[in-house]
């Protein structure tokens, strides 16, 4: 009895291997699972029922049929015999119970007087896949036959069902059966349907077909599209499917069927199972219900278990190759092999050195690629030919035949060949190529008629574009890069807080504020530092000056003079000892040393600094110092207040700051960019799909990163590089290590060269964003662009109209500007182009203003998705124009 | 002294300086009458040979989704730990190829990482400018991630490697971006001391790699970007003992000899070289006689000796990894690697 059962299983399995891509609607196996949850409680209930004939009982006997069916549980025989009071004999009894529990309202006289006849089949389906106890299969014949003649339209449904059924139940049970047995015991079962279901179209071609008879039969039985739970609610409430068992929850009832959902969209009781294949294009796919239900977090964290939980995986020992089960390393190798199959359970066959691939006992599917270690070797019956004649040692079918036939192959005499990945093709045992298939245009017209494939060249080729993509696609699929570089001060900081203000809720936390605090705190003696500095220089030039006229005043008595000694540069010795510590500490470049116990000891002292009429003095001639960056005053105008220990630093403040955080090293923020609700009347799919995708900033700051690049390496996988030049750096100089002073623009356009030439970054995008274009106005007028060397070419076509220019001042002004930043752009394209013969992208962005900082990101987003596209264009080109350029 | 005068007198010393090493390479040119491989060669030593079977890859550890770029092994060599580009340090039992731990950095962009002599910590460094060091019998929180046990801050640059001092567990030496090598007190978390920086002795450049000494943990070596290896006393941190000039490129990788007495190098050039540390002389040079000689050659990224030193790993930035024989400069050329170390 057991080993016929076993048969019975092990023949759905092969069955299920045949036809496993034939089932698209939802299938017999939903009800197996959503069965699952057996209440033995509940049994008794059940049997109650029929005794009684009683309706109302019928709804909660409902979650009893999945029970029985679930195949990897047996339902308790104890409660099960017990439970009917009928006079039959007691397998059948208690199957027919169930049997009637299943029918909701209709047919209950049936279960209850005629020991229901009509369901006999669905009983003795069930009892096969579910206990088996008790050996059913030799009655299967006659029952069915039996019940044939009582409601054969029916029985045709429910014979088919229960081949569903028992195929669930092998797919999760048994996988060892010995393929041989397998196969006769499907024989045996053919037949056996074919006698129940001779009346209407059963047989194995309709396997494909009963998923949606039975679905429809399930629903009937739950009231037309109900919560499997609570049994409420009708088809068109949206509910979340099991993966495993199908078993349809209603809003309501998802959290407490699925729990928290450690493996995915899963009942409780189903955790651990594999999911059915039909889902697996659900995997990771979030529905409309878990969106209400979960925050968009949540669901993210339970899409990410789903598709990443192991039991949720492809495994390995359902997929066979040239007769041998995979193992988990051969299965990861063909799925990350540059074209992989397209792997489902089931038997395959692999041709290692041409890289055809295809089902067992069919012609080739596709040619994946060649190579691999995967599976046994290649049996000359694999795809099931007749022709004689051998590729790399397998019987090709006819139509590879005449494939080759179109190709030029001479066969006759039935050759054995040797087909090599690229094409070339040679005779067994004999050194000379003979020929090329695929180097014939019209192979690739022809080989779709014939439905072979075609080696995607293409694949071959564009590997290399793909290359940098791959990897993380493996984990973070929607995970963009953007990796922000640019000199010190450029407004590379700025930016990246801007973005962070933009497009994260939270955008800095309770620590990074304090440490932002900290850092503006630091910065503003350093500032305070620099005009204590340069107030000693002015002091020093107005005595000098002093002096000078003294002499030219040779008259003048001594008093007088000393008494000028005190110019309005000088401040009170107390301030003075200040003035000396400060500038002490920072020649020795431990500021940060002496925080934050600075901030508490130091404020008055600075207050009183700041307002000291000497300071104020230095502080009008700030132009003239020259490391005093241009935010500084910004902060100096607000030092009295910034200096107190309980400043809190206000979102200006920490857009102007300097630095993102104390460690000079990298910083990145996650961010998506939100819909924009108004862009336009059309937003189609692709904007949709964009919206789920993330982008991640990281912003590198070179200074602290050493100037060699070593770093870049470590980069290779974003997608663009945003290079930050501030435009106003052409006529500002810095110090560099060596006590050079140079341009900064110059000091820029080296770094970009460094970058741009690094062989990492050989197929990467790049995007300049000219920075600090507000302040680029007011420059303009004081310093002339071709203060820089590199600018000296500049001269700019200004129009000569005077009346003109009174008329459009401003706009004049503006277009000034503009014509700077074109300049710059141009001069930097160029730059670019001569280095890697590709094109630069231009953006201008003001750090301090969102929308501008927005619309840069934004373009950097546009440029990454353009680059994609035309990547997909050159697919679509190689396989577009070849064709075509052939037929005319 | 008018500033004039003082640029004219710097230039001059400089030009001195230059002339002064030119000397000194050419006095070392006549010292140095033959290398090694010439001096094995006539002692009649024959190179080691191997049949395919003698190297052949143990085990593949996967897990990682990105490039791997450092690893390290136990005292005991049973257990490795590898840092990833996809931001994790994993654990392996290097027997039975089994994870014992996989730790998620804050920082993704780590660049090297180091076991403890006591095998009970890690420590890695990256981009983040800071070395963090995992205690692996620490308490894992709610996502089962270990928490750092210390954060070693203080380097201004990336931190390029890192490496525990033998026999001391609480020490540790990393080298920096910053051009300067940190002997740190992992329980306190703060510097002993600071080799380089501002003296004038130190590296000019981003410190890529150190190494310490296998036999006299108190000498260690760093090669930087400056073309150089220095060697140093963790006791007397205000200058390198010894500075080592001969590759034409940044100095990616050192290594200590078995012995203690000398240490590879590999650079940017493509050429390893082997330095005797007492002398500072340069006793091998291994580089690949490439027919093309263009700016193609390929970069050592890493190198490692067997134990017996007679061997010496290379892996090049082009996926290759060479075996040299130290004694006779002959190669064996392997592929496989499909990362760069």
């Amino acid at each position: 009895m057991d080993r016929r059962r076993m048969v019975v299983l092990s023949a759905a399995e092969s069955a299920d291997y045949s036809f496993a891509d034939e089932y698209k609607g939802p299938p017999l196996p939903y009800d197996i699972p959503h069965a699952v949850p057996i209440d033995v409680d509940r049994i008794p209930l059940a049997a109650v029922a029929p005794v009684s004939a009683a309706l109302p009982d019928l709804p909660v006997v409902h979650p009893l049929p999945s029970p029985s069916s679930s195949p990897l549980k047996k339902p308790p025989p104890p409660h099960v015999t017990p439970a009917p009071p009928l006079p039959a004999a007691s397998p059948t009894s208690v199957i027919e119970n169930r049997a009637a529990m299943d029918r909701p309202g209709a047919e209950v006289s049936g279960a209850l007087g005629s020991f229901g006849f009509p369901d006999r089949s669905t009983d003795l389906s069930e009892v096969v896949d579910s206990s088996g106890a008790i050996g059913f299969s030799d009655e299967l014949g006659d029952g069915a036959a039996w019940s044939n003649e009582m409601m054969p339209n029916r029985l045709s449904t429910e014979s088919a069902l229960s081949s569903e059924f028992s195929f669930r139940s092998s797919a999760s049970g048994d996988g060892d059966e010995d393929e041989a047995v397998a196969l006769q015991a499907k024989k045996a079962l053919l037949v056996t349907f074919q006698e129940s279901g001779q009346s209407s179209c059963c047989m194995s071609p309709a396997v494909g077909v009963t998923p949606r008879a039975r679905s429809e039969d399930l629903e009937m039985k739950i009231k037309k599209g109900a919560c499997h739970r609570c049994l409420k609610g009708s088809r068109f409430t949206e509910k979340e499917t099991c993966l495993v068992c199908d078993a349809k929850y209603c809003s309501g009832c998802v959290l407490r069927a699925m729990g928290s959902m450690p493996e995915g969209r899963k009942c409780i009781s189903c955790i651990g199972f594999p999911i059915l294949e039909s889902n697996r294009e659900r995997l990771g796919r979030s529905s409309r219900v878990l969106k209400k239900l979960l925050s968009s977090r949540e669901v993210q964290l339970v899409m990410k278990a789903e598709k990443d939980c192991e039991a949720n995986q492809l495994r390995p020992e359902d997929i066979c190759v040239n007769g041998t089960k995979l193992s988990l390393e051969e299965m990861v190798l063909l799925q990350s092999c540059s074209c992989p199959p397209n792997l489902k359970p089931g038997l395959y066959w692999y041709d290692k050195v041409s890289g055809y691939w295809g089902k067992e006992g069919h012609k080739p599917d596709r040619i994946i690629t060649p190579h691999l270690n995967v599976g046994g070797t290649l049996m000359r019956n694999a795809s099931n030919g007749n022709t004689g004649i051998l590729i790399n040692g397998r019987e090709i079918t006819k139509v590879e035949l005449q494939m080759l036939k179109w190709a030029g192959v001479h066969c006759a005499g039935n050759p054995h060949f040797w087909l090599n990945a690229d094409g070339t093709y040679l005779e067994e045992g004999q050194k000379n190529v003979k020929g090329q298939i695929w180097e014939k245009p019209i192979m690739k017209l022809l080989c779709p008629v014939l439905s072979l494939p075609f080696p995607s060249k293409v694949a071959n080729e564009v590997n290399n574009l793909f290359n940098r993509a791959v990897p993380d696609c493996f984990d973070t699929k929607a995970l963009q890069k953007l990796l922000l570089v640019g000199h010190h001060e450029s407004g590379t900081s700025t930016i990246f807080k801007q973005a962070k203000f933009l497009y994260s809720s939270v955008p800095f936390s309770e620590d990074e504020r304090e440490d932002i605090k900290l850092m503006i705190q630091t910065s503003i003696y350093n500032y305070l530092a620099i005009l204590l500095e340069g107030r000693e220089r002015f002091e020093e030039e107005s005595l000098d000056e002093q002096r000078d006229k003294q002499h030219l005043d040779s008259s003048g008595d001594v008093a007088f003079g000393k008494q000028n000694k005190v110019t309005e540069y000088s401040i009170s010795p107390r301030l003075r000892a200040f003035s000396d510590w400060l500038l002490k500490i920072m020649a020795s470049g431990n500021l940060e040393a002496i925080f934050p116990a600075a901030t508490r000891e130091y404020a008055p002292l600075v207050e009183e600094l700041w307002k000291d009429s000497a300071i104020q003095a230095t502080y009008s001639r700030r132009n003239e110092l020259q490391s005093l960056p241009s935010y500084a005053s910004y902060f100096l105008e607000r030092v009295v207040d910034i200096s107190r220990a309980e400043y809190e630093p206000s979102d200006m403040d920490i857009l102007c700051a300097d630095g993102i955080n104390s460690s000079n090293g990298v910083a990145y923020t996650d961010f998506q960019f939100p819909c924009l609700a108004c862009v336009g009347s059309s937003i189609d799919d692709d904007d949709q799909q964009e919206a789920l995708l993330r982008y991640q900033l990281i912003r590198v700051h070179t200074m602290g990163l050493g100037e060699n690049c070593k770093w870049l390496g470590m980069f290779e996988d974003v997608r663009i590089v945003i290079f930050c030049v501030a435009i106003t750096d052409y006529d500002e100089y810095y110090e560099d290590a060596n006590g050079m002073v140079r341009n900064k623009m110059m000091e820029s356009r080296r770094i970009f060269e460094g970058i741009a030439s690094h062989p990492t970054f050989e197929q990467m995008d790049f995007l300049l964003i000219l920075s600090k274009i507000d302040l680029l106005d007011q420059k303009m007028d004081m310093a002339p662009l071709t203060l820089c060397d590199w600018f000296d070419d500049y001269n700019p076509v200004v129009s000569y109209h005077p009346h003109n220019k009174d008329r459009r001042g401003a706009q004049i002004g503006a277009t000034k500007a503009q014509q700077a930043f074109h300049y710059t752009a141009v001069k930097f394209k160029r730059l670019f182009f001569s280095i890697t013969g590709r094109k630069l992208y231009v953006a201008q962005a003001n750090g301090l203003d969102g929308d501008s900082v927005d619309a840069a990101l934004r373009y950097a987003k546009e440029i990454v998705k353009w680059e994609e596209r035309l990547v997909c264009d050159i697919l679509e080109s190689m396989y577009g124009t070849e064709p075509s350029s052939y037929s005319h | 002294m008018s500033f004039s005068e003082l640029k004219d007198r710097h230039v001059a010393a400089t030009a001195m300086v230059n002339t002064l090493r030119d000397r000194l390479n050419q006095k070392r040119q006549q010292l140095l009458d033959t290398d090694v491989a010439g001096y094995a060669k006539s002692q009649g030593r024959t190179a080691v040979n191997f049949s395919s079977t003698d190297l052949v890859c143990c085990r593949t550890l996967q897990g990682h989704t990105g490039k791997v770029y450092s690893l390290d092994w136990t005292p005991e060599k049973n257990r490795i730990v590898s840092a990833s580009q996809d931001g994790r340090l994993i654990i392996w039992n290097a027997l039975t190829s089994q994870k014992t731990h996989a730790i998620k950095l804050p920082c993704a962009w780590v660049m090297t990482c180091s076991f403890a002599p006591n095998g009970y910590s890690v420590a890695c460094g990256g981009l983040d400018s800071e070395c963090s060091i995992f205690n692996l019998n620490s308490q894992v929180d709610r996502d089962g991630n270990l928490p750092v046990s210390r954060v070693l801050t203080g380097h201004k640059g990336y931190v390029s490697s890192c490496e525990f001092v033998r026999d001391q567990d609480t020490r540790l030496i990393t080298g920096s971006g910053d051009q300067t090598c940190v002997l740190w007190d992992v329980t306190t978390g703060q510097r002993i001391s600071v080799f380089g920086g501002e003296f004038p002795s130190g590296h000019t450049s981003d410190v890529l790699s150190i190494s310490i000494n296998s036999s006299n943990s108190n000498m260690f070596v760093s090669g930087s970007c400056d073309a150089t290896a220095r060697l140093w006393d963790t006791r007397i941190a205000s200058r390198a003992i010894r500075t080592y000039h001969g590759h034409h490129g940044d100095v990616n990788t050192v290594k200590f000899f078995p012995d203690g007495q000398r240490f590879g190098t590999g650079s940017d050039d493509g050429t390893c070289r082997l330095f005797d540390m007492r002398t500072g002389h340069q006793l091998q040079v291994y580089s690949q006689q490439q027919a093309n000689n263009d700016q193609d050659v390929p970069i050592v990224t890493s190198i490692a000796f067997s134990i017996s030193g007679r061997l010496l790993f290379a892996g090049y930035s082009n996926g290759d990894c060479y075996v040299w024989d130290t004694l006779l400069a002959e190669i064996w050329a392997f592929g496989g690697h499909r990362k760069v170390i």
